[in-house]
């Protein structure tokens, strides 16, 4: 039973990878060469905010932190500050697994919405402390928002069809126990 | 059972604790390195860019193409419109082809007569895009020729008609593409026929705005923009489009390339103009020398 869920939670790491690339694979089309006026969410967050809330143990920090050095490095962000503060923001969603569980979705998404918020504006001060050339302040407002407006449905694709479920007490956890 | 895991807990909370810790300073690390030096860094981009990208080829040239197709449909819903307009403009062209010919040989004859040697070493190399950018704050392309082809910083790229942007980055495999668009780019250029000094500054949006213009009033809308080549990194003389002047009154300039479809980009090889280094020697007669060596020796 322990090597199962071993097994499953190896399966589940690279299922969260796959995806990951699909999303970056998804940004990286040469679909639109002109500036865009109104911006994507940023799905790689949502998801990475949904699995670590639900199950932490699918989304391991040295996962996360090669994704988004990776997602830096392709898409022309400045390398590694991103992926510190997402790093961060994950590591302390997954510390409140536990009281999130027993809450409903609102406070759920509050939080998310909170760490999202919180990410950008840390990103965007870090930014203007180094010095370096900022993205435009009103496509960053609106990639933020929609990151939160989509958030729901991002958790609920998670839910629904990836099968990322935030552990009841009848479950069995990672480790054979009842949790 | 329980205590079992209760140990497993304790064992597994501080190990991964550090290994967090670890990891958020090896992020800031990099990240402070690209600060301050950044070449070093970005070269490191390009090569993983070089290593991941063309991996993802395969599946991303079927996936654009069914787009551009679907896409193309939903224009056949217009179709004679089109058909109608494509006539008239064709009939248009046919009549500046035919003006453009009587030019050229007009030009080959003079250039002919005057015995004019243009410069023949801008030659091209055609890249196939590879990919954007990625990031709606960033414009660039990622083309798939790169130091393997010979192709260095700095080069011009142009579609079929206008200037797109410049090389900036080259990899083994792959260069990146910097488009006028992008908020960092800057391109010397005169405005025609005026002949203005100005820079063609990108700020992320379709039409870079005119920047550094001495006397505005010279300049209308409509005014060909080409590059100037000031500062010997960017060839002379290549289309950028026509300057126009947006609701607020500032003058942009509306690009001659096609940024909506860009497939092929040519990039233009050009070694610099070689300056001129020695100053202009006497001329002096052939024996002239010898005598002032023998002058010298007694």
């Amino acid at each position: 039973m322990i090597e199962l869920s071993v097994s499953r939670r190896w399966l589940m790491g690279g299922a969260f990878a796959l995806l990951s690339l699909f999303i970056l694979f998804i940004h990286l089309l040469p679909l639109d060469t002109l500036p865009a006026r109104w911006v994507m969410p940023d799905l790689l967050m949502g998801f990475a905010f949904a699995w670590a809330v639900r199950r932490p143990e699918y989304v391991p920090v040295l996962l996360l932190a090669v994704i988004f050095l990776l997602a830096d490095l392709l898409l022309q962000r400045p390398p590694g500050l991103w992926a510190f503060l997402m790093l961060m923001a994950c590591e302390s969603l997954k510390a409140q697994t536990g009281s999130l569980r027993v809450t409903g979705f609102p406070v759920e998404w509050l939080t998310v919405a909170g760490m999202i918020l919180a990410v950008t504006l840390a990103y965007r001060v870090i930014l203007a402390v180094f010095v370096i050339e900022m993205p435009g302040f009103g496509l960053a407002l609106m990639q933020m928002g929609f990151t939160i407006v989509v958030y729901p449905l991002i958790a609920g694709v998670t839910h629904a069809f990836m099968g990322v479920r935030k552990s009841t007490p009848g479950d069995l956890d990672t480790l054979g126990d009842r949790a | 059972m329980a205590k079992d895991r209760s140990n497993s807990y304790d064992y597994a909370g501080p190990l991964r604790r550090l290994l967090f810790v670890v990891l958020s300073l090896v992020l800031i690390a990099i990240f402070l390195v690209w600060r301050i030096d950044s070449p070093r860094v970005e070269r490191f981009r390009l090569q993983v860019t070089d290593r991941v990208v063309p991996s993802f080829d395969w599946a991303m040239a079927p996936v654009t193409g069914t787009v551009n197709l679907l896409r193309d449909f939903q224009s056949y819903q217009r179709i004679a419109e089109q058909n109608q307009e494509l006539r008239r403009e064709l009939r248009k062209m046919q009549s500046w082809k035919e003006a453009a010919l009587q030019l050229e040989q007009e030009n080959a004859r003079l250039l002919d007569l005057n015995n004019v040697r243009l410069d023949p070493r801008l030659t091209f190399i055609t890249g196939v895009v590879l990919a954007d950018s990625g990031s709606p704050f960033r414009q660039s392309v990622l083309l798939n020729v790169g130091a393997r082809d010979g192709l260095v910083d700095g080069w011009a790229t142009m579609d079929g008609i206008g200037l797109v942007g410049r090389i900036s980055g080259v990899a083994q495999n792959t260069s990146r593409v910097i488009l006028l668009t992008d908020a960092s780019s800057r391109i010397p250029a005169i405005v025609q026929p005026s002949g203005q000094r100005v820079i063609v500054a990108g700020d992320n949006t379709g039409a870079p705005p005119v920047d550094f213009l001495e006397n505005p009033d010279l300049i209308r809308p409509g005014d060909r923009v080409v590059s100037s080549g000031d500062g010997g990194v960017f060839p002379a003389g290549l289309l950028i489009g026509q300057v126009a002047a947006d609701p607020g009154g500032r003058l942009r300039v509306r690009l001659a390339a096609d940024y909506e479809r860009l497939e092929f980009l040519r990039v233009l090889r050009s070694y610099g103009s070689e300056p001129v280094r020695d100053s202009a020697g006497v001329v002096a007669p052939l024996n002239l020398t010898e005598q002032v060596e023998g002058l010298a020796s007694d």
